[in-house]
C-alpha cells in the first residue's frame, strides 16, 4: 500500500469511527429524552442533537457565539497538554496513564507554589517581573514534581520490567489520596466552609486573554507553543527520533545500539512533564484557589485525544478541540433537552474503542494490501516479493 | 494413484500478511493418507505460514483446501481439529502450572455434576491414551517439572485426544536431543502403522531421509515440488532448498589478512533447555579477509553471533576487538568500536517498517556530533546522508521519505546493508546476508562485502546457503553441533561433497587442523 492510500484508509476509519459512535449516541439520546409519542421523541431527539452538534458555535437564529467558543478553547488548555503527554509515552509504547494523576499534581504543586512562595517584595518594585517569574518558579515545579511522579513507573519498567500500564493507573489514586490528605489535615483555609486551599497570590495568577468570563487564559498560546515544542521533539531531536524508533521496534532499537532503558524513562519523565505543566496552567489560569478533591479527567480525555491523533503531536490541538466540542455540546444537551451529560463519557469511550481496534475494519484494508501486493507481483516484482515470514 | 486417496491436498495456495509480505505463492500441497510426508524449506520459506493456514490460524489470501477429497474452510483451529487435524507447534502450547492430564483435557475437560472437572476421568483418559499409542508420559506431573521430550508427547497425545488423523509436526526435533528423535521417530513409525497421516517440517535433511515417505520443497514461498524420499538425494534437495541452481560469481582478488580482529576464544554456551548450543568454540577473524561460517541451520551459529553482540551470554569464553575486551558491553558501546552486524532476520532486528528509509539508515548514528546541533538534528545532513546512501546502494524508492515497509525484501536488505557497510567498520558480522531477497540485491550485497573486506575490514560470514559462503569467503569454518567441524584456509579446490561431509557430522577435522584458526 502506498502512503496516500494508508492515509486515506486511516482517514475512511477514523470517519466512521466517529460516525458509528454518533449513531450509538443518536439511539441512547432516543431513550433517554422524554416524550409522550414515538413522535415526540424524535423530535426531542433532533432537538437534543442539534445542542449537541450545533450549539456548541452556533445559537438558533443568531448565530455564531463568541462566548461558547472561548469556552471550547479554555476547555482545551489541560487537555492539549495531557494529549501531547499521552502522545510521546504512547509513542515509545510505553502506555503509562498517570496523566491523570500528574495533571492534579501539576496542579496541586503550582498552587502551592502560588501560595506560599514570597513574591510579594518583587511585586511592590515591579508587578510585571514578579507576575512572570512566579508564575515560571509555580509551573517549574509543577513539571518538575510530575517528572519526579513518573520516574517511579518508568524505572521500575526500565529495571523491572513492572507494567508501567498497572503502576502508572495505581499511582493516580496514591498521589490524588495524598493530597487529599495534605489537604484536608494541614493546607486548608480552615476559615472556609469547603475544603479549598488559600488564595493564590495575584502575581501567580495567569492573564486572561478575553474577558467574558470564559477562563480563556495564556495558557492557551503556552499551550500551543508547546504542541510546537513537543513537535520538535518528537521529530526533530534524537530523543525523539529513539522514542519513536523504541514504539515501533525495540529489537530493532536495542540491535542499533540505542540505549532502550534509557528512553523508556525519558518518553516518561517527558510525559510527566508534559501532563504536570497542563495542570499547572490550568490551575494558575482559571482557580484562585486549590479546592479539586478528585482526579479532573484530564489525563483520560488526554489519552482519547492522542488516538486521535494518531500520536501527532501536531494534530493534538484539532483532536483536543473535537473532544472540548463534544464536551460542550453534551453539557448543552443536559442543560436543554434533559439527556444525561454522562454521554459524553460513552461517545469517548465508543471513540476510543473503534479507534484503538486494531482489527477494526481490518478486512478491508487487507483487501487494499492484497490489491496492492498483487499488482506488485504481476508488474515483474515477483523475485522480490519474497517470504520473510 | 486416485484421487482420493489424498489425505490433505492444498491448492493454489497464496498468502498475503497484511504486511505485504507474500509468504506462499501459488503452492500446491498435497499428502497421501497414512504416509510420513516432510516438508521442507529454509527459515522463512513459508512452511509455517503454510501449515497454519492448514491448521485454521490463518487463512489464505486465495487458493483451496481439501481434506480426504472434500472442500473445507479452515476458518479456526476449531474447525480444523473437528476435520482430524492436529497440530504440535514448535514452541509447546502447554499450561506449565497445570498436570499433564489436565492439559491435555483443556477445553474439553470431563465433568463432575456438570460443573467439576473429573480429574480422575482425565487421569485414566491420558493413561489409556498414552498405552495405546505407547507415548509413555506421567498423567500427575506438573508440565513445569516434565522433561522437553516428554512435553513432545503430551502435545502429540494432546492432538490424538482430539481425534486427529493427520499431524502436523512443526520442527519437532529442534529442541530434542539425539536420543529424544530417535524416541520419537519410533513413534512416529507406529504412528503410521496405525494409519495416521503425519505431516514433518524440518530443513533437516538426515532426519528427513531417515523417516519420511515423501517430500515437499518450498522455496521462497513458491512450491518446489514434491518427491518419493527414496528417489532424490540429499545434493538433489539441498539444491532444491536453497537453489544452489543460480551460481553467482564475484569478482574477488586473494585476501591479503594482516593484524587480527576479532579474537573469540573457548566460547560455550548452553541454552535455557540445558542443551549445550557452543562447546569450545575459538577462532579470530583477520583484517582483510572474509572468513565464512558454514553449517546446517540450528548448529550453533545463531548462538555464536548472539554471544558476539551480547544478545546472550556465554557460559564461559572470551570476545575481543582489537585487543579490547567486548564481552558483555552494551551494543552502543560494541558499535562504538565499530562493529557492525547484518542481523538474520531483517523484519525482526534490521529495521523499524513504520519508519522511513532515513530513520532506519540513522539509527546507529543518530546520536552521533555529525548529525546532531545543540537538541536539534541537523536535517539537511541526515537527508543528504540518507539520499546519498540511497544513490549508493541503489535502494529502489520513490525517497528516502518512505516508510521502508513498503519496500520490497531485497530494497529492505539494502536499507540494512547500507547502514551496516557505510559507517566505517572494523569488523562487520554478516549474518544470512542475502537470505529470501532477490538476485539483483544479493549480487549487489555480495560485492560489497567483498569490496570491504579487500579495504582491510574483517568480514565474518555466516551463512546457511553453501554457495554464499563458498563463493564469499576467503577461508571457512564448518560448524556442527555447537563445534567447529572443520577450518578450510583456502576455499579454492572445495567441493560440495567434501563441505556436506562436515556439514552432516559424517567426518571430523583434527583438533590440530582446527587450531589453525586462531592464526597463533
Amino acid at each position: 500500500m502506498n502512503k496516500t492510500r494508508q492515509l486515506s484508509f486511516r482517514l475512511v476509519r477514523g470517519t466512521v469511527a466517529i460516525l458509528i459512535a454518533l449513531l450509538v449516541a443518536m439511539v441512547l439520546v432516543f431513550i433517554s429524552v422524554e416524550g409522550d409519542s414515538i413522535a415526540d421523541k424524535f423530535s426531542a431527539t433532533a432537538g437534543a442533537l442539534r445542542n449537541l452538534l450545533i450549539a456548541p458555535l452556533f445559537d438558533e437564529g443568531a448565530g455564531f457565539n463568541l462566548k461558547r467558543l472561548t469556552d471550547i478553547l479554555a476547555a482545551m488548555i489541560p487537555t492539549i497538554f495531557t494529549g501531547l503527554s499521552v502522545c510521546v509515552m504512547f509513542s515509545a509504547n510505553e502506555f503509562n496513564l498517570g496523566g491523570e494523576g500528574s495533571a492534579m499534581l501539576g496542579a496541586f504543586s503550582a498552587a502551592m507554589g502560588a501560595i506560599y512562595i514570597p513574591f510579594a517584595g518583587l511585586a511592590s518594585f515591579s508587578v510585571g517581573l514578579a507576575t512572570g517569574l512566579h508564575i515560571l518558579l509555580c509551573l517549574l515545579i509543577a513539571a518538575v514534581s510530575c517528572a519526579l511522579m513518573m520516574l517511579i513507573p518508568a524505572v521500575l519498567k526500565a529495571k523491572l520490567q513492572v507494567s508501567e500500564m498497572v503502576c502508572s493507573l495505581m499511582l493516580n489514586y496514591v498521589v490524588m489520596y495524598v493530597i487529599k490528605y495534605l489537604m484536608n489535615t494541614h493546607l486548608a483555609d480552615k476559615s472556609k466552609g469547603l475544603i479549598q486551599s488559600f488564595a493564590f497570590q495575584p502575581t501567580a495568577q495567569i492573564p486572561q486573554l478575553v474577558d467574558n468570563g470564559s477562563k480563556l487564559s495564556w495558557g492557551f498560546v503556552i499551550a500551543l507553543g508547546f504542541v510546537g515544542i513537543t513537535a520538535l521533539f518528537m521529530y526533530r531531536s534524537r530523543w525523539g527520533y529513539a522514542i519513536r524508533m523504541l514504539g515501533f521496534n525495540k529489537d530493532f532499537v536495542k540491535y542499533a545500539g540505542i540505549r532502550s532503558g534509557s528512553m523508556i524513562v525519558l518518553s516518561q519523565l517527558v510525559g510527566g512533564l508534559l501532563a504536570g505543566l497542563g495542570g499547572g496552567i490550568i490551575m494558575l489560569g482559571r482557580y484562585t484557589t486549590f479546592s479539586w478533591g478528585a482526579l479532573p479527567g484530564y489525563g483520560w480525555t488526554g489519552i482519547t485525544i492522542a488516538i486521535l491523533a494518531g500520536n501527532n503531536p501536531i494534530f493534538v490541538p484539532f483532536a483536543a478541540f473535537f473532544m472540548a466540542y463534544l464536551n460542550k455540546g453534551c453539557d448543552l444537551m443536559a442543560t436543554y433537552a434533559g439527556v444525561p451529560s454522562q454521554l459524553i463519557d460513552i461517545l469517548q469511550a465508543l471513540i476510543f474503542l473503534f479507534f484503538a481496534a486494531e482489527q477494526f475494519l481490518s478486512r478491508y484494508r487487507q483487501k487494499l494490501v492484497v490489491r496492492s501486493a498483487q499488482k506488485g507481483l504481476s508488474a515483474g516484482g515477483g523475485k522480490e516479493a519474497r517470504a520473510d515470514a | 494413484m486416485a484421487e482420493n486417496t489424498y489425505a490433505v491436498q492444498m491448492l493454489g495456495i497464496t498468502k498475503i500478511y497484511p504486511n505485504g509480505i507474500a509468504a506462499n505463492q501459488d503452492v500446491d500441497f498435497c499428502v497421501r493418507e497414512g504416509e510420513i510426508h516432510a516438508l521442507m524449506g529454509e527459515n522463512g520459506a513459508g512452511k509455517t505460514t503454510l501449515m497454519k493456514m492448514l491448521f485454521g490460524l490463518e487463512e489464505p489470501s486465495s487458493g483451496e483446501i481439501y481434506i480426504h477429497g472434500e472442500y473445507v474452510q479452515l476458518t479456526s483451529p476449531a474447525v480444523a481439529i473437528a476435520h482430524g487435524i492436529g497440530m504440535v507447534h514448535q514452541h509447546f502450547m502447554l499450561v506449565p502450572s497445570l498436570t499433564v492430564a489436565e492439559n491435555m483435557v483443556l477445553g474439553m475437560a470431563p465433568k463432575k455434576a456438570g460443573l467439576f472437572i473429573d480429574r480422575e476421568r482425565a487421569i485414566a483418559l491420558t493413561k489409556q491414551y498414552a498405552e495405546r499409542f505407547n507415548l509413555h508420559v506421567d498423567p500427575e506431573a506438573k508440565v513445569a517439572d516434565i522433561p522437553v521430550g516428554m512435553k513432545q508427547k503430551v502435545e502429540i497425545l494432546k492432538a490424538l485426544v482430539r481425534g486427529a488423523k493427520i499431524l502436523i509436526l512443526d520442527e519437532p526435533t529442534a529442541v530434542l536431543t539425539t536420543q529424544e528423535t530417535a524416541e520419537l521417530f519410533k513413534e512416529f513409525l507406529r504412528l503410521k502403522e496405525q494409519g495416521f497421516t503425519l505431516i514433518f517440517i524440518s530443513h533437516k535433511l538426515n532426519e528427513i531421509m531417515q523417516i519420511t515417505d515423501r517430500l515437499s520443497i518450498l522455496r521462497g514461498g513458491r512450491f518446489m515440488g514434491a518427491h518419493d524420499t527414496g528417489a532424490v538425494s540429499k545434493e538433489e534437495i539441498s539444491r532444491l532448498m536453497v537453489g544452489r541452481d543460480v551460481v553467482l560469481s564475484v569478482e574477488k582478488q586473494p585476501a591479503q589478512p594482516t593484524a587480527p580482529v576479532l579474537r573469540v576464544r573457548d566460547l560455550e554456551y548452553t541454552n535455557a533447555w540445558g542443551k549445550k548450543m557452543l562447546d569450545k568454540v575459538s577462532f579470530t577473524v583477520r583484517r582483510g579477509e572474509i572468513l565464512g561460517i558454514a553449517g546446517v541451520e540450528g548448529n550453533g551459529q545463531k548462538e555464536l553471533v548472539d554471544m558476539l553482540f551480547n544478545l546472550s551470554r556465554p557460559s564461559a569464553g572470551t570476545i575481543e576487538v582489537n585487543g579490547e575486551n567486548i564481552l558483555g558491553l552494551s551494543q552502543r558501546k560494541i558499535r562504538d568500536k565499530r562493529v557492525s552486524l547484518v542481523p538474520e532476520d531483517r523484519m525482526l532486528y534490521g529495521i523499524a517498517g513504520e519508519a522511513s528509509i532515513e530513520e532506519n539508515l540513522i539509527a546507529d548514528r543518530a546520536h552521533t556530533k555529525a548529525l546532531n546541533a545543540g537538541p536539534f538534528f541537523r536535517m539537511r545532513k541526515i537527508h543528504a546522508l540518507a539520499d546519498a546512501l540511497v544513490r549508493q546502494y541503489t535502494v529502489l524508492c520513490s525517497s528516502a521519505r518512505q516508510k521502508v515497509s513498503m519496500l520490497s525484501g531485497g530494497n529492505i536488505q539494502k536499507v540494512v546493508v547500507a547502514r551496516e557497510f557505510s559507517n566505517d567498520p572494523v569488523l562487520i558480522i554478516a549474518q544470512q546476508p542475502t537470505r529470501g531477497i532477490d538476485v539483483g540485491a544479493t549480487q549487489f550485497i555480495r560485492s560489497k562485502l567483498v569490496e570491504l573486506s579487500r579495504e582491510g575490514v574483517a568480514v565474518l560470514l555466516v551463512s546457511a546457503d553453501l554457495n554464499e559462503v563458498m563463493e564469499l569467503s576467503d577461508s571457512l569454518l564448518v560448524m556442527y553441533g555447537g563445534r567447529i567441524a572443520a577450518y578450510f584456509e583456502d576455499t579454492a579446490g572445495l567441493t560440495d561433497e567434501q563441505m556436506g561431509q562436515y556439514m552432516l557430522g559424517l567426518q571430523t577435522q583434527s583438533q590440530q587442523e582446527i587450531g589453525r584458526v586462531c592464526h597463533e
